[in-house]
């Protein structure tokens, strides 16, 4: 193992793995590890293809559905890892100005 | 005695009679509800304004399901990611119970489920744990924790189905109920189903399996579960407008009656629903409308459009008031009878209540 560096992150989990004699813990994960897994309309259209059904206006639905990780991704996950996504925009819609796009860490 | 002497002593008699009625005078309705990032809201339904704002501590991004002790003087609140819950005196706003669920590599969340026993002894949390292993992530199995609320402590946990939303004790605390894929009679001393009411797997010919989604919990006026369910005829064709039904279903939490009622073509639908305390066949429902259904007849009787969407409804005591709340910043208030608009609650520094409960508790 000295010889070999670990050249992207699943590689370097491995070496400290290894290091703790966890090796075995360390999988390559099949799925996404993201924040929800539901696809069920909600967003762009509703359960009648259209968008009459969808929460009005879009800002009353903003955080209900943010906060429980409901949608892939479009919007920041605070359930786990952007806890403070909203904390200074407590009402979406007065302070949806306030509300930043994430970008990953590049030291995780 | 003598006639002035008597009515006197009449007098004396019904006024302490009055005074003692006085003294016996009926509690009232509150709102207990919570907006993000981290405050509790205690509003005085008469009064129609917010009496105490609470911040809870260490509570972003909001809270979650609120379940208020039987006596009305603590509110337990989901909080901190979903990963602890709190219980504030709703007399001081301190907070007197602290359960944080995650620890060591395990990570724990309280999704959506939680309720507080009848003696007010124990709290029952729905809890989804996963490991955090180096290279993954390990979903653990569900439980059911328990917590005594004198100490904060774990006292027990017992494993129950996934995918459960709402958790109800029986009015007796002898059966909790849990609504997932099924309604699930459970005995919550060991997890054991008891029994199933059956949902999902429903055997109704010609129908559809019901689509079922419940993250409110608002049953303690009438002591009755309900929620909203959307089912389709198969024996239609899919582009009929009239092959899509939306049912109520129902739980007697005293009796334990489960009940299913088609009550009309869908062509809007329903976040949450609540029965009514003073005629158990009349059940409101909300999302951008506000309904009237009756779940004897299986029928609309009235419906209003709101002016924006709503996720939680409750009641008042003498079923005279419906409240509309959770998304943004405010409560509607309107006649139960009418279903006209009769007031607006406004919600501290206009923040939104999101996915937080709306209870009413009595003081």
């Amino acid at each position: 193992m000295k010889h070999l560096k670990p050249a992207n992150a699943k590689a370097a989990e491995f070496t400290r793995a290894a290091e703790e004699g966890r090796e075995a813990e360390v999988q390559l994960m099949e799925t996404m590890v993201g924040c929800t897994a539901t696809l069920d309309p909600g967003w762009e259209v509703d359960a009648f293809g259209g968008v009459a059904a969808l929460c009005q206006p879009m800002e009353a639905d903003l955080y209900g559905c943010a906060d429980p990780c409901w949608w892939p991704a479009q919007v920041a996950d605070t359930l786990n890892t952007y806890p403070d996504w909203n904390a200074k925009a407590p009402a979406a819609q007065r302070d949806w100005r306030k509300l930043q796009s994430v970008f990953p860490d590049e030291s995780s | 005695m003598t006639m002035i002497a008597r009515m006197s002593a009449a007098l004396l008699v019904s006024l302490a009679v009055g005074l003692a009625g006085a003294a016996q005078s009926f509690a009232k309705d509150f709102i207990v509800t919570g907006v993000k990032p981290d405050k509790l809201v205690v509003v005085d339904t008469a009064a129609r304004k917010v009496v105490n704002t609470f911040t809870i501590p260490k509570a972003a991004p909001g809270p979650v399901t609120i379940t208020a002790s039987p006596d009305g003087k603590i509110a337990y609140v989901i909080v901190n990611r979903w990963e602890s819950v709190s219980g504030i005196d709703l007399a001081t706003g301190k907070q007197v119970f602290r359960a944080n669920l995650s620890g060591g590599d395990m990570r724990v969340k309280a999704m959506f489920g939680m309720d507080v026993s009848p003696d007010g002894k124990q709290l029952a949390v729905y809890e989804s744990p996963v490991k955090l292993m180096p290279g993954e992530y390990q979903v653990q199995p569900t439980r059911i924790s328990f917590y005594d609320t004198a100490t904060s402590k774990r006292i027990r946990s017992i494993p129950v189905p996934r995918q459960i939303t709402i958790i109800m004790f029986s009015k007796d605390g002898s059966k909790l109920y849990g609504m997932g894929r099924a309604l699930y009679v459970l005995n919550p001393q060991d997890g054991t189903v008891i029994k199933r009411h059956e949902t999902q797997k429903w055997t109704r010919a010609n129908f559809a399996p019901p689509d079922i989604l419940d993250v409110w919990s608002q049953w303690e006026q009438a002591n009755t579960f309900s929620t909203p369910y959307y089912t389709a005829r198969t024996d239609k064709k899919p582009d009929d407008p009239t092959a899509y039904w939306t049912g109520i279903l129902t739980l007697d939490l005293a009796s334990g009656e489960f009940k299913l009622k088609d009550v009309e073509n869908t062509d809007v639908f329903y976040f949450s629903t609540v029965v009514s305390p003073t005629n158990k066949n009349h059940v409101f429902g909300v999302y951008n409308q506000l309904a009237k259904l009756d779940v004897a007849q299986g029928k609309s009787i009235k419906r209003v459009d709101l002016e924006h969407s709503y996720y939680d409804i409750n009641i008042s005591s003498d079923g005279k008031e419906v409240y509309v709340g959770g998304t943004m910043s405010d409560i509607g208030v309107y006649s139960a009878e009418t279903l006209k608009k009769i007031g607006t609650i406004k919600m501290p520094a206009g923040a939104n209540m999101a996915i937080s409960s709306m209870r009413v508790i009595q003081r």
